[in-house]
């Protein structure tokens, strides 16, 4: 059970905090005759004309997956190390900076802007600098966390170039690994009062065949405040591994797995969310259906559509991924309700069929 | 020696880090008709006439001259506790965000002032808001790390208040506590190009029966770049305390602890430091004086490990003697490596 437990923690920074003030109202901001945010009003400008991208910001984690054949091999096998070690050595796992990670690019932030200078503040009280006053990328910067970044408008694009990563960052939360030679291309642009749109694209020809990328977008936070999001307990305790939890899994007959097939149906942090629960052999599996698979909970990693294995370590509790699953059944042995188990508490899921 | 090489790397946290491009020229800057950046130029403006505190900015520690008896006893046994475990548990040392704590004011920083928000970008790759838009501070803020804090023009004094802060940080790196109630005012004056002033007041009637505080100055690092410096090691595993190092320290006699007393003067990294060691009690002690002071020049107990090893609140020690026993040299031993300085008097 302990090594059940400490997987479970896992999931402790996925949780999706709904981190802000409730009910203060935004300052000098567009609003409609109802007196609510007017998110489509035209996009603010500075005074140099340019368009003002200062407001809090909160987006999805994108969905940034490189295709396999976009990594070099060695690559793509530290990616299947890394989920077989339940992502364990992810920055924001071990309480460290995210860096140039593409699900940064989801959560809270507020964007601090100035002539000279764009901060991007983060709710994890991580932050980067994008200069603006006109200098070019060093050519040998000090390889560092927040990269060294430099922005430049086209049009009203801010177009942001970064180099100088070290090497202990992630460009995916699914353990894509990069070099120091890592560089970034970021254009935003702010299409109407409540939205950003941006894209990113990572080069690094010593980690990838080929630049790849991803773009998403993120609405204004408006009549709301962002709170802070820290990491206080790094994932240097978790044990356990993949192999390890197959190693130890228990033996459930498939007639009694079969009772738990189904698809089941609950509410995860607000919104609705489905499972289903199939065989494979004599695995169970479990898949999250639909898009809404905010921070990755249900992803078994780059290799997405793979199924993903339920470890029996009881006849109704198992293990996936570092989450629990617990199946609760009627006097028949058959499935009424899945329950899934993680750090921010148990989520009881109805089988809907 | 287990004990004694733990706890050197308390001083992770407070090595002063040489941390900028060497040679970046800083754009728009006043400058000499030699080149070099005028400091003492008149502070700038924002388009709304209020000055401009944008910038890189560096400072040293500021010295808190902490009164204890301000605090009741369960704060000066918090403190004294503290003081034992070798502080291990300051919020900096444990990769944690460092809060109102006083070092805070100290070392690289980045502000960035728009209208309606500034932001201060501390090297630790943490920051905190100072809200600029009018709102007023909340009665009930959710207790955070930073706090929250909001602030208004006085002049050209630009004035914070700040409060939500949770329990956990410290108001300086020598332990002292705070509640949750706790309020702090800082007043912000940029008295020319190259020169930001601050004065801090901490207020927590709950620890403390009178506000306290000090006065950090900060001068513009023209023509260089900040860079990180990121906590990856926690504490954690810090093993000991200065009791067991006290327990465990063999006997040197006065005779020989005479022998070390002077001044030893050395380059730390780039700044210069002083050390004047001297007798106090009969137990030998050490106080760094100057500009580069990691600790505001207080005075730290040398608790022996040998002859000629000390250890002093985490930092070792080492006297290089002549052969009549009398030191010439003083070897500052730490995680960063070894510090010499040669003995003037």
């Amino acid at each position: 059970m302990r090594l059940f437990l400490a997987a479970l923690t896992l999931v402790v920074t996925t949780t999706p905090a709904l981190a802000q003030w409730i009910d203060r109202k935004t300052p000098n901001i567009p609003r409609t005759a109802d007196g609510k945010p007017n998110l489509t009003a035209p996009a603010p400008r500075g005074a140099d004309g340019k368009p003002d991208l200062n407001g809090v910001w909160n987006g999805e984690a994108p969905q940034a997956r490189p295709e396999v054949a976009e990594l070099q091999p060695w690559v793509m096998d530290l990616a299947r190390k890394h989920q077989q070690d339940y992502y364990k050595a992810r920055p924001a796992y071990l309480c460290r900076p995210s860096g140039p990670e593409a699900e940064k690019f989801g959560g809270w932030k507020r964007i601090l802007q100035t002539p000279t200078a764009i901060a991007i503040l983060n709710d994890d009280l991580t932050y980067r600098v994008i200069h603006m006053d006109g200098r070019t990328l060093e050519a040998n910067p000090a390889p560092n966390w927040a990269g060294y970044s430099v922005g430049r408008w086209e049009g009203d694009t801010l177009v942001v170039d970064s180099n100088g990563f070290n090497d202990k960052t992630w460009a995916s939360r699914y353990g894509v690994v990069h070099t120091e030679a890592l560089r970034v291309t970021e254009r935003y642009r702010r299409s109407d009062f409540g939205h950003l749109q941006y894209e990113v694209t990572y080069t690094d020809p010593k980690a990838y065949t080929k630049p790849w990328s991803f773009k998403s977008d993120m609405r204004l936070g408006a009549d709301t405040e962002m709170l802070e999001a820290i990491c206080e307990k790094s994932s240097d305790e978790w044990a356990g591994t993949l192999s390890d939890a197959s190693g130890t899994g228990v033996t459930v007959s498939p007639e009694k797995l079969k009772g738990y097939v189904g698809v089941y149906r609950g509410i995860y942090s607000g919104k609705e969310r489905t499972y289903e629960v199939s065989l494979s052999g004599n695995a169970l599996i479990a898949k999250i259906l639909g898009d809404d698979v905010e921070g990755g909970l249900g992803a078994a990693g780059l290799d997405d559509g793979a199924p993903r294995p339920l470890m029996a370590l009881s006849d109704t509790v198992f293990e996936g991924l570092g989450l629990g699953y617990q199946f609760i059944v009627d006097d028949k042995g058959v499935a009424t309700h899945m329950i899934v188990v993680h750090i921010s508490g148990p989520y009881k899921y109805a089988r809907v069929k | 020696m287990r004990g004694f090489l733990a706890a050197l790397l308390l001083t992770v946290g407070a090595i002063p880090a040489s941390a900028q491009w060497v040679d970046f020229r800083t754009p728009g800057i006043p400058r000499k008709p030699d080149g070099k950046p005028d400091l003492t130029a008149p502070a700038p403006r924002g388009p709304d006439g209020k000055p401009d505190l944008t910038g890189v900015w560096n400072g040293p520690v500021p010295d808190t001259n902490f009164d204890p008896a301000i605090a009741p006893s369960w704060v000066n046994d918090v403190i004294r506790q503290r003081g034992q475990d070798y502080h291990r548990g300051r919020p900096l040392y444990q990769c944690l965000p460092n809060g109102p704590e006083a070092d805070r004011f100290a070392g690289w920083k980045r502000l960035l002032q728009t209208p309606t928000a500034i932001a201060i970008l501390n090297e630790d790759l943490t920051y905190r808001v100072i809200h600029m838009d009018g709102r007023e501070l909340e009665a009930n803020a959710a207790p955070s790390w930073m706090g929250y804090s909001v602030g208004r023009w006085d002049g050209d004094t630009l004035i914070v208040d700040s409060n939500g802060f949770n329990d956990k940080t410290w108001l300086s790196r020598y332990g002292q506590p705070h509640t949750e109630a706790l309020r702090v005012r800082e007043r912000y004056q940029r008295k020319d190009f190259g020169h930001l002033q601050v004065e801090v007041t901490f207020t927590d009637p709950k620890a403390y029966s009178k506000p306290w505080g000090f006065t950090a100055q900060m001068a513009l690092a023209a023509d260089t770049e900040m860079l990180e410096s990121i906590c990856e090691r926690s504490s954690d595993q810090w093993i000991g305390s200065l009791s067991d190092a006290a327990n465990a320290a063999p006997i040197v006699t006065q005779d020989m602890l005479a022998r070390y007393v002077g001044v030893y003067n050395g380059m730390y990294l780039t700044n210069k430091r002083t050390i004047e060691v001297s007798l106090s009690g009969g137990q030998l002690v050490a106080k760094i004086i100057g500009a580069a002071a990691i600790d505001g020049g207080e005075i730290r107990p040398l608790v022996p490990r040998s002859q000629t090893l000390f250890e002093g609140l985490g930092i070792g020690y080492q006297f290089i003697v002549d052969d009549k026993g009398m030191a010439t040299d003083l070897v500052e031993i730490h995680n960063s490596g070894r510090s010499r300085f040669p003995r003037q008097r």
